[in-house]
């Protein structure tokens, strides 16, 4: 049974792996009106062009170039970037752990505010419908607007953060184990650039973490305020338990599936809104290789980006719904 | 739902939905109201900006009141102008795509729905794929790979966009071909697309009406950020992302340029998404 509904979603992300692959294919071969160009750079002579034809095989039919794209990804070889120079796949390799470190601090901001405005807003109190509005207004707030406000505001007018970047300048450049800066500083004992990289994060995580987290909250909100109704939470305030013990042992467990489903969904608008944030930050990772990639028109280093980011993407979901098995046990009878 | 026997709700759009208006809070009144306004003044832009969106009328870096309302830019245009012409172009393209992802998703959700069978394992098949991929990012890979341009860019969004709705069409549709006036017009002899059109369309169309405002708002934010990364009409069109990250190097000296079309994003999103919450309300509460 269980096994079954394994085998089940595997097979399903396999299939959603796969039209991501075709997709991407489909972005770099046949979409630009002259791949080739497109690979070669805007600005490339038309030797340069038909040397590029030759080398991408763009004279072989179409299914056969499908095959040798898979080959070559197989190996893990995603082009070469137009405006690096450099193979997709090392650029990529390069700026990951930076982005990487920048998402989850999002997600932890995202799940401590959305728990906490959730849990807190879910009791009918006064005001609740200028909370309404505040949710509402905090959902449409564009993630350029919060970045340069927080720029504006936090370091240029209080000076409590710095600009961007992933530390001060002049700070002692650390290599570690595992190429992510704050985890590298710890383990090689520098400890003052953690703190630093941590210092860092702070405007950028917070500003990509906002709306999501209000938008978490919202449907906290409105899922609690279900449960807090149902007969379970009468039958557990009858035992004379308090409010605040029945929504936190009884009604908040049974209200993190819907929170958990956006959540998934949240994580797309957050991967495209990293490439805002740490353009307007300066954070050296993805984001920043994307816009990059956007103004050099440099296709290669975008599809690249895209099937990365589309596995993340896909994997990520399937563990969130691996998560809501786990969360409600009603789910696992469906399943 | 008094009386009604099984299968014979009225499905349409009753007029009595239209007593709960009194109902909704003030906060959606407000959000209805300033969308006609912003259609309004969207529809009247080249009679009521001050100035040509392209035109200079003086020194670049002017402060508010100075040369116009908002002061110029960086190159001596008026910001206020460009201000209301970049709001028009976000609103409708906002709107543009989801009139299209609406418009391919009742095309893919009819068929899926109306016809069944194998046609619809595939279509929806196609659909949740679609579904389960980043939509954001491969708008992104797709207006790169098209080329820079808006109408790239609204084809992009649009291309991610209408599995939303396919979704939401096909499972209204499945609930309504089971229904006996469905059954009906297939006995008059009715052709497959006069039924998908004329007695399955109507049936969804209020819960792709909720869909599509709920959406309005959220587009508006996805293509502002698609403009700030220079995926968009090339500059100088006046488009309030792309003018936000030009002014990225005078947010601290003068920080008006940047911060006033961020601000204007803000507005139009705000407002369609209470009137979203609004009209869902509305729709839906009945």
């Amino acid at each position: 049974m269980i096994l079954r509904f394994v085998l089940g979603r595997a097979l399903g992300l396999l299939v959603v792996l796969w039209v991501l692959v075709t997709i991407v294919f489909m972005l770099g071969a046949v979409i630009p009106s002259e791949p080739a160009r497109a690979y070669a750079g805007a600005g490339a002579s038309p030797a340069v062009i038909a040397q590029k034809r030759e080398e991408l095989g763009l004279e072989k039919p179409l299914l056969t170039r499908y095959v040798d794209y898979l080959e070559r990804l197989g190996q893990g070889d995603l082009s070469e970037s137009v405006h690096t120079h450099q193979p997709v796949a090392d650029d990529l390799r390069e700026a990951f752990p930076a982005t990487l470190e920048l998402l989850l601090a999002s997600i932890g901001i995202t799940m401590l505010i959305g728990l906490a405005v959730g849990v807190v807003t879910a009791r009918p109190r006064r005001g609740t419908g200028l909370l309404r509005g505040a949710l509402l207004a905090g959902a449409s707030v564009p993630v350029f607007t919060l970045g340069l406000l927080a720029l504006f505001l936090f370091y240029y007018k209080l000076g409590w953060f710095p600009a961007g970047g992933q530390t001060a300048p002049g700070t002692i450049h650390v290599v570690g184990p595992t190429g992510f800066l704050s985890l590298d500083a710890l383990l090689t004992g520098h400890f003052g650039v953690f703190v630093n990289v941590l210092w860092h994060l702070v405007l950028p995580a917070t500003a990509l973490a906002l709306t999501p987290a209000l938008l978490t909250a919202r449907t906290l909100r409105s899922s609690l305020r279900h449960s807090l109704r149902q007969d379970y939470a009468r039958t557990a305030r009858a035992k004379g338990l308090t409010e605040r013990q029945v929504l936190w042992r009884h009604a908040l467990r049974n209200s993190l599936n819907a929170p958990l489903t956006i959540s998934g969904l949240e994580l797309g608008a957050m991967l495209a809104g990293i490439a805002v944030v740490e353009t307007i930050f300066a954070w050296p990772g993805i984001g920043l290789y994307i816009d990059r990639a956007i103004a050099a028109n440099d296709v290669p280093a975008i599809c690249g980006v895209t099937l990365v980011v589309g596995v993340v993407f896909v994997v990520a979901n399937a563990i969130v719904d691996a998560l809501q098995l786990v969360v409600d046990p009603r789910l696992r009878q469906h399943a | 739902m008094e009386s009604a026997a099984l299968g014979q709700e009225p499905v349409s759009l009753g007029a009595r939905r239209f007593r709960v208006l009194a109902a909704i809070g003030p906060m959606e009144r407000v959000g209805i109201a300033l969308v006609f306004l912003i259609t309004l003044v969207a529809l009247l832009v080249p009679l009521i900006a001050p100035h040509g969106p392209y035109e200079t009328i003086g020194p670049a870096y002017q402060p508010p009141g100075h040369y116009g309302l908002l002061g110029t830019d960086e190159v001596g245009r008026d910001l206020f102008s460009r201000l209301l012409y970049g709001m028009r172009a976000s609103w409708f393209s906002a709107l543009a795509v989801v009139a299209a992802g609406a418009l391919i998703g009742f095309a893919v959700g009819l068929l899926a729905g109306v016809r069944g069978g194998w046609v619809d394992t595939a279509l929806m098949r196609i659909t949740d794929a679609g579904l389960a991929l980043p939509g954001p990012i491969i708008a992104i890979a797709v207006a790169v790979a098209l080329g820079p341009s808006l109408v790239h860019t609204l084809i992009a969004v649009t291309v991610v966009w209408w599995p939303w709705y396919a979704r939401i069409v096909r499972a209204e549709a499945r609930a309504i071909v089971v229904r006996p006036h469905f059954d009906a017009a297939r006995l008059a002899g009715a052709g497959g697309l006069r039924l998908a059109v004329r007695h399955v369309m109507p049936g969804a169309l209020p819960a792709v009406v909720i869909a599509a405002s709920v959406d309005l708002g959220y587009l508006i934010l996805t293509l502002a950020g698609l403009s700030f990364l220079g995926l968009g009409a090339p500059p100088p069109a006046p488009e309030l992302g792309a003018m936000a990250y030009q002014g990225l190097n005078a947010l601290f000296s003068f920080p008006w340029i940047p911060l006033a079309p961020a601000v204007a994003v803000f507005v139009l999103a705000a407002a369609a998404n209470m009137a979203g919450d609004g009209l869902r309300d509305l729709l839906e509460d009945v």
